[in-house]
Parts: structure tokens; sequence; C-alpha cells
């Protein structure tokens, strides 16, 4: 096997909202890029800004503006690269403003464009607010729907949570939890947990997936005294997908999924709502949670944080969380190159 | 003062309840047990007793303890592990025992062990569980439901309902009357301005209403006026961060919207030590909080950690009320 092989692509990281913590992470991240063994990476965002967060917080961080991904990986070692996506108006940290908007937008594009061209190992994104982007006209309701748009037609991103010891999959996401009650589907569970097996035997080298999947009410409905949604759509579509020869556990009540014993038992567990993923990844590592999409033909991971506007500017950002996105981007990378490899 | 007087119920005789109960009495010294009574059938208490190894009497004679007995129909349809009828009776008998000796004034708390729901049903007992019989039997017209660990405390607005009517129940009135059931229990414990914070309900507390109104038009109102009463409260917080905040310690109570949003956290970060405690009640009452785990039942595996946090939790609710 070539020894190039072994090094993915420098991975696109994202400039997120430009009120937020991005730049600020991204700038710690790369000054501590040999201890922490960091893939490469570049940034695609105002490289004005970023010399600019650098100065202000006293990190030493030389900035390189590079025009590509390959450039980015030949002066790594020595400075921060950033591929130019420069902002009209100079942004304020801690004030979202939908000025900025054309050029979150324009960095999130580029980034997908070279991970589909193959030039950028992946794509690392910064958090965005919602609120800011949807006054400047954006209509999906978050990141990973629209990475799936510009990835093209016939693609269903997943969103998976990865901390130290779970992985959880929110069945829906970013919607009112009515709203989530009935968007509960057949459809939408199959689909999901065929893209969650498929990502852990690919992406996470888990042979033979084991999937435990939460119940939507208390007790998992309690046979049917609260609630029937398990008796009625999701325990039937658990068992069609066994017998298409999916290992699925469940549905088990949320509040004894999740127990440092039960984790043993499953590789990832099939969630019903935001929160009931989330919940449980942060209580039990708040710092290291990482937000991977499956589902896409390109590797995309995130910091499962928001913009935190609140310390923005203020050099309270913690990158503990970026990092852990692309290591594991890079985890990720190097599977399929293997997989490509054996292939 | 004098101790405690903690009288505590068997439970379903074919569950795990006799055995943790005996587990923890027998893990007590003889001094901690002092106060300390179990309401339930003197020969399955005995036969706990021998199961989990200790030199432990129940009912009359030095040093025993005392038994509140309540009469077993039908014992030989009683089995290890099994629902019955006669077993949901006995359970059943053994609350209303306990209730009858806390209204009286004979005893300061209660303390439970598990029931099974359909031996309850079974028995004729049409509840859909302890609290909600415990409500019954005392004519109380709400009840909250407390869980409660040294890591983390959250008190629900809603518990035993499909997530779909949770959502229906997080109004401002009950989102308020949650919030200050839970200040003024801690209030009581001694705190005197106990931290809260309320989760939302909705992903991210619905980000400004993209996804979702019940923060906008419902608990905002609820958490302005528990502020106007005096009482030191934020929120609605987004609910993926609010228990990894309180665990950090910067609140002592999460107001938790719904079941599973405050039981996740909870039982991830102390599933031995949470006790379930039951606020808005005429009488004191906490709970293990877990079920009569059949499958382990009369083997000898259940432990008795948690009924030692219900009985420690009881006593300090006495204590704090003097």
């Amino acid at each position: 096997m070539p020894d190039a092989a072994a090094r993915p692509r420098p991975f696109a990281l994202t400039m997120g909202d430009p009120a937020g913590i991005g730049g600020e992470i991204a700038v710690k991240a790369w000054r501590r890029r040999a201890r922490l063994e960091l893939p490469e990476f570049f940034l695609l965002d105002d490289p004005a800004r970023i010399a600019g967060i650098a100065r202000q917080l006293n990190i030493e961080a030389p900035i390189r503006e590079v025009d590509g991904p390959a450039a980015a990986a030949g002066c790594f070692d020595t400075a921060l690269p950033v591929l130019p996506v420069r902002l009209a108006k100079a942004a304020v940290a801690g004030k979202p403003s939908p000025d900025a908007a054309p050029a979150v937008l324009r960095s999130i594009e580029l980034a997908v464009t070279l991970a589909l061209a193959g030039e950028a190992g992946g794509v690392v994104t910064n958090p965005v607010g919602k609120a800011v982007l949807a006054t400047a006209g954006f209509k999906h309701a978050g990141h990973t729907q629209y990475l799936g748009e510009l990835c093209g037609p016939g693609h269903r991103p997943v969103m998976m949570f990865v901390c130290s010891t779970l992985r959880t999959v929110p069945l829906t996401v970013h919607c009112a939890l009515y709203e989530a009650v009935r968007r509960i589907s057949a459809d939408l569970l199959r689909h999901t947990a065929q893209t969650i097996a498929q990502a852990l035997e690919i992406d996470f080298g888990v042979s033979r997936p084991r999937i435990a999947v939460a119940g939507l009410n208390p007790h998992a409905g309690e046979g049917g005294l609260l609630g029937r949604e398990e008796l009625e759509v999701i325990g039937p579509a658990l068992e069609r997908l066994r017998a298409e020869g999916l290992n699925l556990i469940g549905p088990l009540p949320g509040d004894a999924l999740f127990t440092e014993k039960s984790r043993q038992h499953y590789d990832a567990a099939l969630c019903m709502y935001h929160d009931q993923a989330l919940i449980p990844i942060k209580t039990i590592d708040f710092e290291h949670g990482v937000n991977v999409t499956l589902g896409l033909p390109i590797i995309r991971t995130s910091p499962d944080h928001g913009t935190a506007y609140d310390i923005a500017g203020t050099g309270a950002a913690q990158a503990t969380s970026l990092v852990a996105a692309l290591w594991l981007a890079n985890d990720i990378a190097r599977r399929r190159q293997r997989a490509r490899a054996a292939g | 003062m004098s101790a405690a007087r903690i009288a505590i119920t068997m439970g379903d005789p074919s569950g795990v309840g006799p055995e943790v109960i005996a587990g923890a009495l027998a893990a007590l010294p003889p001094s901690a047990r002092t106060g300390l009574c179990v309401v339930g059938d003197g020969a399955v208490m005995a036969r706990a007793a021998r199961l989990v190894g200790a030199t432990l009497g129940f009912g009359e004679g030095c040093g025993a303890v005392p038994l509140v007995p309540v009469a077993l129909a039908d014992r030989a349809t009683i089995v290890d592990g099994a629902i019955s009828a006669a077993g949901g009776e006995a359970a059943y008998r053994a609350v209303a025992r306990a209730v009858e000796l806390a209204l009286s004034g004979a005893i300061d708390a209660i303390v439970t062990a598990p029931l099974n729901k359909a031996a309850l049903h079974a028995a004729g007992h049409r509840y859909d569980g302890h609290t909600e019989l415990l409500a019954k039997l005392t004519g109380a017209k709400g009840s909250f439901m407390l869980l409660a660990s040294d890591k983390l405390a959250s008190i629900h607005v809603s518990t035993h309902v499909s997530l779909l009517e949770a959502t229906r129940r997080a109004t401002t009135t009950r989102v308020l009357a949650t919030i200050q059931a839970g200040h003024a229990h801690f209030r009581e414990l001694g705190l005197a301005e106990p931290r809260i914070a309320v989760a939302g309900l909705n992903p991210h507390c619905g980000e400004g209403g993209l996804f979702g109104r019940e923060e906008l038009d419902e608990i905002n109102l609820a958490v302005e006026m528990a502020k106007g009463e005096g009482i030191v409260v934020s929120g609605p917080l987004p609910a993926d961060t609010v228990f990894h905040r309180a665990l950090k310690v910067e609140f002592d109570l999460v107001v938790a919207q719904y079941h599973d949003q405050g039981h996740i956290p909870t039982k991830l970060v102390a599933f031995d030590e949470t006790v379930n405690v039951t606020l808005g009640l005429p009488v004191r009452r906490t709970s293990v909080d877990h079920g009569t785990a059949f499958d382990i039942a009369w083997k000898g595996l259940a432990r008795p950690t948690n009924m030692l946090a219900a009985i420690a939790y009881a006593r300090r609710m006495v204590a704090c009320a003097g």
C-alpha cells in the first residue's frame, strides 16, 4: 500500500458565525497541533480577521493565505493556512449580524466543493447561528440538512453525536418536541438505522454493529399505558429491520439506556429526539462531544457546541470539542482509505 | 431529638423489595435501626433476611425490627419473580397501612419498596403506580416527582404520561407550581436560597420560536413569576447542557419538563444513589428508584444501596422539619 494513502488530504474548517468562537478555537487548536497530533487542516475564513484574533489573544499563530488544500498541506507545520473567504463588514465578537451570512454560507459551500472534488479530506464545520442565518433568508433548519443539499440530490444525512464512551443518533433533530413525536415513521427509522449500521462498519470499524433503540415515551410506553408509538410504529419497524439482518435492541426505556452498564451492550443508540440523544452525551463528556454527519459522500464532523456568543472574544473558549472533531474526521478518512485500498 | 419514625413498606413480595429492605437493615448498625419499622409480612421478611445472610428478627423481641403486619391473602399463589394478584394485594395493603400510620401521626415518613403495576391491577387496584395510589389514599390534589442524589436533583413538570401529552402539560401554571414545590422542599432541607434551573421543552429552548413556542408562550412567564416571588431561578435553559451545569454545582435543582428529560441524566450520574421523593402529599414519602426486578428477585443479587439512600433521605427530611 502506498504510504501517501495513509495521510488524508487537509481538512476544510469552515468559518462558522464570525461573532462566535469558531476563529478562536481554530487558532488555539492549530497552536497545539504537534502535541495533539492534529491532522492538517485549513480555515475558510477572512485572513485579516483570523490574524486579528491571534493578535488579540496573544497566541503565536502566523497566518498563511493559501489558494487551495495542496498549498495548505505544504505550510501547515509552520503557519495556519487560511483560504480567503472575506467578510463584507468586520464582525464583532458576541454580536451576530446577518451581514456575515453570505460569507458564512460561502465558506461552507466552498468546503463541500473541495471535499467532493477530493482535494480536501473532509469538512469540519464551526458552529453557526441559526437564528441570524434565518433572518438573512437561510431556509434550512441547520448545517446538516444544508450539507445534504450541497452534496446533491438523493442524500439523506443523519446526525450522530460521539463522545468517549457513547454514540447517539437523534431520529429527528431541529423541530419542536411535539413535531418530533409526529415525525416518527417506519421509513425514517429504516433509513436512519441502515445508515447507522453502515457507518459503524465502514467509518468506525465496528463489525456486526449493535444498535440500541430508545423508546419515545416514559418506560418505552409501558405496554401502551404511557403512549402507543412503541407498539404501533417503532416496535413493528424494528421487527422488520431485524428480519433484514440488522442487530437492533429495543425499544428500551430512555432512562435505562445510558447507564455505564447498559452502554456495554451496544455500539450506537438510536434516539427519538434531539435532547434524548444530546443529554446523555453532554452529561457523560461535556468537553469532547463531536457531531458527525452520516450518509453523505463526504466526511463531515463538527464540535457539538454552539456559537457561544457570551464568551466570544474573551479568550475563554476551549478547543477540546473541535480537536475531537478533527481527530474523528481523520480516523474516518483513514478507515475509508483502507477500505478503498482493500476494496 | 428522638429518632425519626419511619415505616418501610415491603412492596410486592415476589420482587426485590423484601431482600433490599433486609439487606439495608442488616447494613445499618443496630443503633441506626432505631425508629425504623417494616410494614409487611413477617414470614416473607424472615425469609429475605435468611437470603441476605442477616441475623435479623422482625416483630417483637429484643433487637428485632418492629413489624406492622399486613395480612397476606392466597400465600400459595405468590411465586418468586412472577406477577400475582396476591402479590399486588399485599403491596397495596402495606402502602394503605403505612398511609394510615402517617396520617394519624404515628410515623414521620414512609419509605416504599417497589410494587408491580400489573400485579396491582390484577388485584383490582387501578392506579398508575405508587404516586397515584398515595395521592388517592391521602386525598392530595397533585404531586411532584423529585429524583434526588448528592450529584444531581431534578423535579418533573410531568411524569407518567406520553411524550405528546407531556408537551401539552408544559404550561405556565404547572411549571410555576413545580418550581414552587422544589423551592419549598429545598428550603425545608435547610438551603436558604436554593438555586433552581428550568430546562426548556424543545431543542435549544425552541431557538427563539423556530423549533417550538412553549418556552416563549408558557415557560418564560412561569420563571418570571417565580422570580417575582423571590425564588432564585434561571431559565428556560437548553436541556442538553443544563444538567452538566447543575453537576458542576451551578444549580441545586433542575426543573425537567418531562420524565426522560430528568431521568436520563440523573440515572446516568447516580444510578444506585438516586432516591425518588414525592412532594405535594400530606405525608413524607421516599422510594427506591428501581422496580420489582422480577428477573433477579430472590436470587440474592439485588443490592440494598438504593434502599439505604431512600431511608437516609427520609431521615434527612424528618430531621430538617424538626
